[in-house]
């Protein structure tokens, strides 16, 4: 169990406490005094504590694509830069410990009395409205290229000694389609990190740097060995699956993503290399995404009070192929990755594991985020605006229920913006926002159903769409249907157009925009 | 005028009121079938026992449990919603997130409403409040007669921005009028936006209110006509007519009580800012209050919002009941699963895992022939056994396994508290804890150590607190509108003139409490933020109330904005005082403390460390009387323990007021 035997039980769990409500007072501060809806309404964000190493330590649960991913972040902004007291690092290139653009994180170093360097670093990550690009909210669907997406930040110093950097923020905001909103969200990120650096400080002054820092490789192992208890319920063996994505965003070619699940004892081998090669469009992945689907994966399987930290991932490999959809090189488009192709890898996974544990793993969830982004500039107050929501769909049923409706599933779980709050901040009128009835599968459980965004533009704007499971539903299990896949329409004057999964279109005042999203699968005959 | 406060509890329905002699307590087992037969006996009794001051008149504040139980039982009436078409599962919808990030099997609590009940017209108000498609009568009318097909008895409403123009949502209603059943509608409940937190508010209205305008007709006829007021979830009372209507206000008003009470008898001791501290035998609600309760809108009861104002209570799910294991990995964890009533602890003879309380009576911080005054024994033997088992799995001695129990415990209890002082920009150390529930005694000199707090208050009756919350408190109503105006450069007449509108509603709605004009105390907030945010700030709405919303972000947040600041909300507090009674101080000191008071010694743990400590029986304290720890004074339904550095005294109203050094 423990490793270090001097550890006390109590004291564990005590500082198990400490460290995660540390990460979770950060993301307190971030969502309240951020700009962007997508942090605020839909706390689209994440916190974390770290060691000098960069493993992380505790994680305030928002989102679960930053699980594994965060970590990376830290250890090039450690690797890069020379960090002192009082200094933030940024960055958001996904191919130097980022994901996709529009998430940046910051990290800081917690310099404490009596410790040689950083004791601890802190990060938070948050998902921001626009970073400039192609299109207006930085999340293209027909980019075809990392550079068509918006401003590339490696890890740079943003703030040094307290101050922040003018002429960087200066060049930053110059390449975004909202400067002011960025700059409130920078300096939210900026407060969340110094929040977590002085509970850390105060925290060390209490214990020692020493003893906190023992105690944070204790619950490492501690996580560890949980997770090693849950794997080993797992029967041993080999268990392949695979499933498709609609195509890259330029081309309507399925993009296999395969994973060959191997169990032995309290270990195991999640192996992706048989996935299809990076594909021409915004739907690849770097490996970040991957750890942090597989993670999300093992995380459902064990119990429910684990602690989330770098003790997690020990007992689970992960095998990639770089240049594969999976863990794409430099400089893919990867916009799309992390919302979409990481569902698709934890359908896979799931599909694997539901061989190995039949009564205990659902049918496929609706497997998409459906991401729509709409930008422009508001014909009421002559303001740019730059809109970006994920929608809901339905989840998949298991052994024993039904699945849940108008729910976001697996990697995301982002709130909805309401209608009264879309409506007061940009020039939409909703038309109907509802439950769309039997689009989940059919089977001894039915499928949780997707839902009916229908909205008409008051201004002229760019709406972008970046969205799976268009063609092929999610799977069913043990017998049961699969769920209907979602559908794009575009209304001009009364008009129906339907869309590809993934679009970008110039709407005119009164042209509608409906989305309808995948019902989930059915489980059982 | 005799003044009763009535507080409905799980176990126990307690009174008090103030006669010429000084407070008086009754408790009587609650009915929970019909919880009004408890309510009006124990009205009897009083009535009995002070039978000379029945010329006095009589008024009774009540905090019931009726609209809190319809939700948690899912017992409240069929209920109906009408929304606007394209809108009809808003409250299926909710805010389409999981509360259990990874639960591969969640379900969202099944909406308060069933879609079959759920009905949309056409029609439609935009964000500017102008009507862009007229309501839709003739669709309206078949919806009518479908809900009067299905057999409804509660109808809610909510339109699409209707607190900006409300004249769809009246339509409704008149068409309903035929059928005599009641109707919320969203804009006399909540006049703010985001259409679910307010459908979902005004729905759980529409399925409550039948039930206690029921239950508060019951009481009211054995009342012979005496006012009745109900607490309310704000801290306030309300007259029982608006409760009838409007009971989502009352949802949470239990604990609203028990922060009211020890905000009173704190104020009355000379302690403005208090950290009230309720640990019961499953969870624990801690408050903070810096003059007034603070408030929050964001409440949510069994995963339904509800938006009504409600003092701002966190609870954290550690109890006297919690139960102590090793999770999974080998670490020791406390709760949030609890033993409960049944079976209980191990030392009440029926439990078979360790909990809070039984590491408490191994640590000698029980007294156990003193529990429950000696109605009850604890079983110190069984629990040896289990504590011996638990201990040998963590390679720890029993005593200090116990000792690591408490730790965890309160571990746990700690984070509470520091979410709400710590994270909200408040330093503890300038707060005194006022401690009271069954459990607290226990720990809140262990916990003020923890957190710095320098000074603990036990209250005289920690038992009825809430019910004497009840008795002091004043009656409130709040009210509020969404304007989404810019602060800046603001017409400050026309903001005068809405919240003038405002007044004039409440003036007259206070005037049916039975408040004339001059007796209202009026207090203006906005809801304030800077533009592009979500979440708003209540800011007292002074001469500049830009200026105010800057400053409170600051300390809340630590930095101000170079933005624009939005007025999201008006909201106005009316308060009236009712006749109430003083908490009055005692005159004398006593000179020694009474020696009957020392019922003898007690060996208690420590850090590790056996002491002998002075076991003191509570009801033969006296002002004056000087405490110092290592002690064990025990009342009734509850035990109070003061670690060896901890000394304090009894003060002129009975409170024990504990220093904590630090």
């Amino acid at each position: 169990m423990i490793k270090d035997a001097a550890l006390s039980p109590i004291l564990l769990q005590v500082f198990k406490n400490r460290f995660s409500s540390i990460a979770e007072e950060m993301g307190v501060a971030l969502t309240r005094t951020a700009f962007s809806p997508n942090i605020k309404e839909r706390r689209d964000l994440s916190c974390a504590v770290f060691d000098p190493e960069a493993n992380m330590v505790a994680q305030a649960a928002h989102i679960p694509v930053h699980l594994g991913s965060m970590p990376l972040s830290v250890a090039e902004a450690v690797a890069g830069l020379d960090m002192e007291d009082g200094d933030m690092a940024l960055l958001n290139d996904p191919f130097r410990g980022g994901t996709h653009l529009p998430d940046v994180t910051v990290a800081a170093p917690v310099f404490c009395k009596g410790f040689d360097g950083p004791a601890f670093y802190t990060a938070n990550r948050a998902h921001h409205a626009d970073i400039g690009g192609m299109t207006p909210g930085s999340m293209p669907p027909l980019s075809a290229s990392l550079y068509q997406e918006g401003i590339i930040i490696p890890p740079v110093k943003i703030v040094r000694r307290g101050e922040v950097d003018p002429g960087l923020m200066r060049l930053i905001l110059a390449n975004v389609r909202t400067p002011a909103e960025r700059e409130g969200d920078f300096s939210a990120q900026f407060m969340a990190a110094r929040t977590g650096v002085r509970r850390l400080q105060e925290l060390a002054e209490a214990h020692g740097p020493q003893t906190l820092l023992r105690y944070a490789h204790g619950l490492m192992d501690h996580a560890e060995a949980m997770m090693r208890a849950a794997i080993r319920a797992i029967p041993d063996g080999t268990y392949d699956f695979e499933d498709f994505l609609d195509g890259g965003g330029l081309s309507r070619r399925d993009i296999g993503v395969r994973v060959r699940l191997t169990v032995r004892g309290d270990g195991c081998v999640a192996d992706f290399t048989a996935s299809d090669d990076q594909a021409e469009g915004s739907i690849n992945a770097v490996r970040a995404i991957t750890l942090s689907a597989v993670l999300y994966v093992f995380r459902c399987l064990g119990p429910a009070d684990a602690p989330t930290n770098a003790g997690c991932m020990r007992p689970i490999e992960v095998l990639t192929r770089p240049g594969s959809v999976v863990d794409a090189k430099s400089p893919a488009a990867v916009a799309g990755g992390n919302v979409e192709t990481s569902q698709r890898i934890v359908d896979v996974l799931l599909g694997a594991l539901a061989q190995a544990l039949p009564e205990r793993i659902p049918a496929a969830s609706q497997g998409t985020m459906n991401n729509v982004t709409i930008g422009g500039v508001d014909a009421r107050t002559g303001r740019p605006f730059a809109y970006y929501e994920t929608l809901a769909g339905g989840m998949g049923a298991f052994s024993g229920g039904d699945g849940e409706s108008a729910v976001h599933s697996h990697m995301t779980n982002t709130l909805n913006t309401p209608v009264e709050a879309l409506e007061y901040a940009y020039p939409f009128l909703v038309n109907r926002y509802e439950v769309r009835r039997g689009s989940g599968g059919a089977g001894a459980y039915r499928g949780g159903d997707g839902l009916v965004r229908e909205i008409t533009l008051l201004s002229e704007a760019e709406a972008s769409v970046l969205s799976e499971r268009r063609t092929r539903g999610p799977y069913g299990l043990q017998g049961g249907e699969p769920g209907k896949p979602g559908k794009n329409t575009v209304i001009r004057n009364g008009e129906k157009q339907e869309m590809d999964g993934k679009f970008t279109v110039r709407l005119q005042p009164g042209d509608r925009l409906k989305i309808e999203t995948p019902g989930g699968g059915g489980w059982g005959r | 005028m005799l003044v009763i406060g009535v507080d409905t509890g799980g176990t126990f329905t307690d009174f008090i009121y103030k006669t010429v002699r000084g407070w008086r307590v009754l408790k009587l087992l609650s009915t929970p079938d019909d919880p009004s037969r408890a309510v009006l006996e124990g009205l009897a009794r009083i009535r009995e026992m002070t039978g000379a001051s029945r010329s006095l008149g009589r008024q009774v504040v009540h905090g019931s449990t009726v609209a809190t139980n319809a939700i948690l039982e899912r017992k409240g009436v069929r209920t109906a919603l009408i929304s606007n078409e394209g809108f009809e599962d808003v409250l299926e919808i909710g805010r389409q997130n999981r509360l259990e990030l990874y639960n591969l099997r969640h379900r969202k609590p099944a909406p308060i409403v069933p879609a079959a009940l759920r009905f949309g017209v056409a029609g439609r108000i935009d964000a500017a409040g102008r009507e862009i498609e007229p309501l839709d009568k003739v669709g309206l009318g078949k919806v009518v007669e479908k809900i009067r097909a299905q057999g409804v008895e509660s109808v809610a409403v909510c339109m699409l921005f209707s607190f900006l123009d409300p004249s769809h949502e009246r339509a409704v209603r008149d068409a309903l009028s035929g059928l005599g059943v009641p109707v919320s509608l969203s804009h006399e409940i909540l006049a703010e936006f985001r259409e679910f937190e307010r459908a979902s508010t005004t729905a759980v209205n529409a399925y409550v209110s039948p039930r206690m305008d029921r239950y508060i007709q019951n009481i009211q006829a054995g009342l012979s006509g005496d006012p009745l007021r109900i607490m309310q979830s704000n801290g306030g009372a309300i007259s029982a007519e608006t409760a009838r209507a409007e009971s989502v206000r009352t949802i949470l008003s239990g604990p609203a009580g028990g922060v009211v009470g020890a905000m009173e008898i704190a104020k009355a001791a000379g302690f403005e800012r208090i950290i009230s501290f309720d640990m019961g035998g499953t969870s624990t609600d801690v408050c903070l209050v810096d003059g007034e309760p603070p408030l929050t809108l964001e409440s949510s009861i069994e995963g339904y919002p509800v938006k009504a104002p409600m003092i701002d209570i966190h609870t954290v799910g550690a109890g006297g009941g919690s139960i102590a294991d090793l999770d999974a990995g080998g670490a020791l964890k406390v709760g949030p699963e609890s033993a409960g009533a049944d079976p209980g602890p191990v030392c009440y003879g029926k439990g078979e895992r360790v909990t809070v309380t039984d590491a408490n009576l191994a640590l000698g911080r029980l007294a156990a022939r003193h529990f429950l005054g000696g109605d009850m024994r604890l079983d110190e033997a069984r629990l040896e056994k289990a504590l011996s088992a638990l201990a040998e799995q963590t390679g720890l001695s029993p005593l200090d396994l116990a000792e690591g129990v408490l730790a965890v415990a309160d571990a746990n209890m700690e984070r509470a508290i520091r979410v709400i002082s710590v994270e909200r920009g408040f330093d503890p150390r300038e707060f005194t804890m006022v401690s009271f529930g069954g459990a607290g005694g226990l720990h809140c000199c262990s916990l003020a150590k923890l957190l710095s707090i320098p000074r603990v208050l036990i209250p005289r009756d920690p038992g009825i607190l809430s019910a004497m919350g009840m008795v002091l408190a004043d009656v409130i109503k709040d009210f509020s509108r969404t304007v989404m105006l810019r602060a800046f450069g603001l017409d400050r007449t026309a903001l005068d003139a809405m919240f003038s509108e405002m007044e004039r509603q409440a003036v007259s709605e206070m005037a049916g409490e039975g408040f004339s004009e001059d007796q209202v105390s009026l207090e203006r907030f906005a809801d304030m933020r800077y533009r592009g945010q979500s979440f708003e700030i209540v800011t007292p709405a002074g001469d500049d109330p830009g200026e105010a919303f800057e400053a409170l972000h600051e300390r809340a947040y630590g930095y101000r904005q170079q933005a624009e600041v939005e007025i999201v909300n008006l909201r106005l507090r009316a308060r009236g005082t009712p006749v109430r009674p003083e908490l009055a101080p005692a005159e004398e000191k006593s000179g020694a403390m009474d020696p009957a008071a020392v019922l003898g010694e007690n060996p208690a743990v420590f850090d590790g460390r056996t002491v002998s400590a002075r076991l003191l029986d509570r009801s033969k304290l006296r002002y004056g009387d000087r405490l110092q720890g290592p002690a064990v004074i025990v009342e009734y339904t509850s035990t109070i323990v003061l670690p060896p550095d901890v000394s304090g005294s009894v003060d002129a109203y009975g409170n024990l007021v504990l220093e904590i050094s630090s």
